[in-house]
């Protein structure tokens, strides 16, 4: 067959049924409702197939998105989710929640000239076809006596715990929250992950052995130091995440009616917030609500607080739409839902209505200036533009910083702002402890915190001296490290042996 | 025999009548009646087949709401494999109650000062107390419980030795320091359980331990011999006088400070502003002191951010950079008036609860 090229494909993108703006605003069921059969085969036709592929690369777990997409146009369904479960987890969860336009998808040569091919969405279709039919890929384990603890049950935590669990493992995961997810179940909603999504790829890893204890409090309930020396740990792994909130500073933050997104988002997405009285979280949403930010935590947080009750909702940042750090999907989807968007304004005060709750904001209009060291235009008050908002909620979606309880609890060493220090493997200061995802790079996406987590499962097996039949590792690790008992680190899985309490008395 | 069933006459009009069962009475009253506007048996007749499967139709659907509420009123709580077995309660009056769970590992963890939080069923609120007692012997940890909002009330009800709770996290927050040679632990309404570990920390430690609890009257002391136990000096302070001095805790410790000038530390836990006030006591007497702060919060570990407090002007969160804080330095305004941010969600929680309940 001739190769194909951009002219003999499809033109246009495969359509994926969404349900309608006026419907959606008010429900908290899926927005984007996923391809059928037909729309699939047809997206799949417009891969070229390339034998050179640019978006593998530009995977961040190199997920052979050629391979995949050509067994969907050979109608092998089961044999593209096999493709996809060599790299990722969580196809379902990617195919919804990968920044694709920056990642595969941006580096699509069908994108030159038309609309890239749709991967997330293939990937999400296959996905969703293997929890419909209950297909698993669980590989032969042969169990090997370690055992790994991971701290945190979210994407990072996630990645890895299925990684050293194929290679054997005994691994537990450890979660705070009484529900398993991380920022999958308390951060990004409903519309956009339904949970019985994340509930079947939770049910994956415990099939594959891994156990998940919630209701665990990794630093107050036990130490990283007591993982490895009194629970018998092996090595560990620190997914906790970048949640703790940032606040402007601004005169009025503490009044009645402004929070931070993540409040609002673990209110609504874990706590049933929304469903108050029936549940016992109370959300105290008011009518109108500003967000101010515009990241996708901002996204979720405006069009939360539409489907809770918000009667107008506006979007205030300092930049414009093109500086705007989120999806382009989520931007329109929030858009056509009614979010009213003030660009270029920025909050300069939150004023008091005289008992305490906000009243209103007063803002500023911004203009844009010279690039900045992040390399997008800076942006510089307008003098004398300052003007009052009426709003009675103000929710923050400004970033976020290092969880702060692991480095409250552990002498593992952090840099200045609080972040895990973990070297090119993901190491940190303390030997058989490894990090990765948010507490390590900062917020970040779903599947970059799954792609640190793997490399991390990589780095702990050649610490442990596994053999990884997975993937070869390729990359050397720091031969500048400390020699621990005259042994350099690189040659560490060499010479490792596992020795059992058992035996050492004897 | 004519046929007037759910018939009957007031003067000559016919009206129809259907009781109500017992238990949707509140709902419906006694019975379902109207008058069918006729002095005719036949029309009545006729109308009274219109009537009563419309009065059916609404028992129907009052009993199928009664049974929706009380669907919501009983989420489950939890079972032996994920729940927290609940060892022992103690009542110390009509509102406060003590519950000894079953949770080894952190009772091994847990020190004086820190808190946990409590989910009581699959659809309940996180809610955090101070850690009242912790036994690490026998593997359990107590807390004393205030009935006063619907998730605590349904606590009291619920809360049965032999049931689980829902989910047990901690301990969180910082442990109290504990260096201090004569201290004044100061607790009051849902503080005094609380200031027993620190009491009993302070006294092992090898301080001269002041311990001053206020109640509302005689009947509601409790625990006094544990505080004696671990205190050189007890004082005891009722509103009504019944016991001690009459009085607020502040009386105590003004009572302590005027005794001893060698004070060199104070802890108070309690309501906000008893706090407030125990920190202007000693404000004059420049004695460091420190308060547990009790915002409202929804994770406890440092996400939400909903447990902000203020302190010497900066914004700390009470779940990750507390509790305790320098009194001196706190904001109490600001926490009085962000305890009260839902109020009113709270207020129609608990009546309706409370009705669903009756």
């Amino acid at each position: 067959m001739a190769r194909k090229t951009v002219r003999t494909i499809p033109q246009d993108r495969a359509t994926m049924p969404t349900q309608a703006p006026a419907v959606r605003a008010h429900n908290f069921d899926e927005v984007a409702l996923g391809f059928d059969l037909d729309n699939a085969l047809l997206e799949s036709e417009r891969c070229l197939l390339c034998p050179n592929p640019n978006c593998v690369p530009a995977c961040p777990v190199n997920i052979d998105i050629p391979g995949f997409i050509e067994k969907i146009s050979e109608k092998k369904y089961r044999e593209a989710y096999d493709i996809l479960t060599e790299s990722t987890l969580l196809p379902a969860i990617c195919g919804r929640v990968c920044p694709q336009e920056d990642q595969c998808e941006g580096v699509c040569p069908v994108g030159e000239s038309l609309e890239p091919v749709a991967i997330g969405r293939l990937e999400r279709w296959i996905g969703d076809m293997a929890i419909k039919e209950g297909w698993r890929n669980i590989p032969p384990i042969q169990a090997n006596s370690f055992r790994i603890g991971i701290v945190g049950s979210g994407p990072a935590g996630m990645a890895c715990a299925a990684d050293m669990a194929k290679a054997g493992c005994d691994v537990t995961i450890y979660e705070a929250f009484h529900q398993a997810g991380g920022v999958l179940r308390y951060g990004i909603p409903e519309f956009r992950l339904p949970n019985e999504v994340l509930d079947a790829e939770l049910e994956n890893l415990k099939a594959l052995g891994v156990k998940i204890e919630c209701n665990t409090l990794v630093g107050r309930l036990f130490t990283i130091e007591q993982m490895l020396d009194e629970l018998g740990f092996d090595a560990v792994f620190i997914g906790t995440g970048a949640g703790y909130p940032s606040f402007m500073g601004i005169d009025g933050e503490s009044l009645n009616g402004v929070l931070s997104a993540n409040e609002l988002l673990t209110r609504c997405n874990l706590m049933g917030a929304t469903s108050f009285p029936r549940y016992d979280t109370p959300l105290g949403l008011g009518k109108r609500v500003a967000v101010i930010g515009s990241g996708n935590t901002a996204m979720d947080a405006l069009r939360v607080s539409l489907r809770a009750g918000a009667e107008e909702v506006y979007c205030l940042y300092r930049r414009t739409r093109e500086e705007s750090p989120a999806r382009v999907e989520e931007l329109e989807h929030a858009e056509e839902e009614g979010i009213r968007f003030e660009w270029l304004t920025a909050p300069v005060e939150i004023l008091d209505d005289g008992n305490k709750n906000v009243r209103a904001l007063r803002c500023q209009r911004m203009e844009l200036g010279e690039p900045d060291d992040s390399g997008r235009r800076r942006p510089i008050p307008v003098a004398g533009s300052e003007y009052e908002f009426e709003v009675d909620t103000v929710v923050y979606a400004i970033g976020t910083n290092a969880n702060p309880i692991i480095g409250q609890t552990s002498k593992i060493a952090l840099n200045k702002w609080g972040y895990i220090e973990a070297d090119d493997n993901l190491a940190t200061s303390i030997a058989g402890v490894y990090a990765g995802g948010d507490i390590v790079t900062g917020a970040a996406t779903v599947i970059l915190a799954m792609g640190t987590g793997r490399k991390a499962a990589r780095s702990m097996k050649t610490y442990l001296g596994i053999r990884d039949t997975a993937s070869v590792y390729e990359e050397t690790p720091d031969s500048g490290g400390d020699e621990i008992f005259g042994i350099n680190p690189a040659e560490r899985s060499h010479v490792r042996i596992r020795v059992t309490g058992t035996e050492l008395c004897q | 025999m004519e046929d007037t069933r759910y018939l009957f006459r007031r003067n000559r009009t016919w009206w129809v009548k259907v009781s109500v069962p017992k238990a949707l009475r509140d709902e419906l009253g006694y019975d379902l009646r109207c008058s069918l506007h006729t002095e005719s048996l036949d029309e009545a007749r006729k109308a009274r087949d219109v009537a009563v499967p419309e009065f059916r139709r609404r028992i129907r659907e009052a009993r199928a709401s009664l049974q929706q509420t009380r669907a919501c009123k009983e989420p489950a709580m939890a079972d032996d494999e994920s729940g927290f077995l609940i060892l022992r309660r103690e009542d110390f009056s009509d509102v406060t109650f003590l519950l000894e769970v079953e949770a080894p590992l952190l009772a091994r963890a847990a020190e004086p000062g820190q808190f946990v939080i409590v989910i009581l069923h699959e659809f309940g609120e996180r809610i955090p107390l101070t850690i009242a007692d912790f036994d690490r012997d026998k593997g359990t940890v107590t807390l004393v419980i205030q009935a006063v909002g619907k998730s605590s009330c349904e606590m009291q009800q619920r809360c049965r030795v032999g049931t689980h709770l829902h989910a047990l996290v901690g301990p969180m927050g910082f442990p109290s320091e504990l260096h201090a040679d004569k201290v004044v632990c100061v607790g009051g309404g849902l503080g005094v359980a609380p200031i027993y570990p620190q009491l009993r920390a302070f006294k092992e430690s090898g301080a001269y331990v002041i311990g001053v609890v206020g109640f509302r009257n005689k009947e509601l002391i409790f625990w006094q011999d544990k505080f004696e136990q671990y205190c050189d000096e007890l004082i005891i302070c009722t509103d009504d006088g019944s016991a001690g001095i009459e009085g607020r805790v502040t009386l105590g410790l003004q009572a302590a400070l005027d005794r001893h000038a060698d004070i060199d530390h104070v802890i108070a836990i309690g309501p906000p502003i008893m706090m407030k006030a125990c920190a202007e006591t000693t404000r004059p007497y420049g004695v460091e002191t420190i308060v547990s702060m009790n915002p409202i919060m929804v994770d406890g570990t440092g996400m939400c951010g909903g447990c902000r407090v203020t302190v010497g002007g900066e914004i700390k969160f009470a779940c990750v950079d507390g509790p305790e804080f320098d009194a001196h330095k706190v904001d109490f305004d600001e926490l009085m008036n962000r305890l009260g941010r839902y109020r009113g969600d709270e207020k129609a929680a608990l009546d309706n609860w409370k009705k669903a309940a009756s």
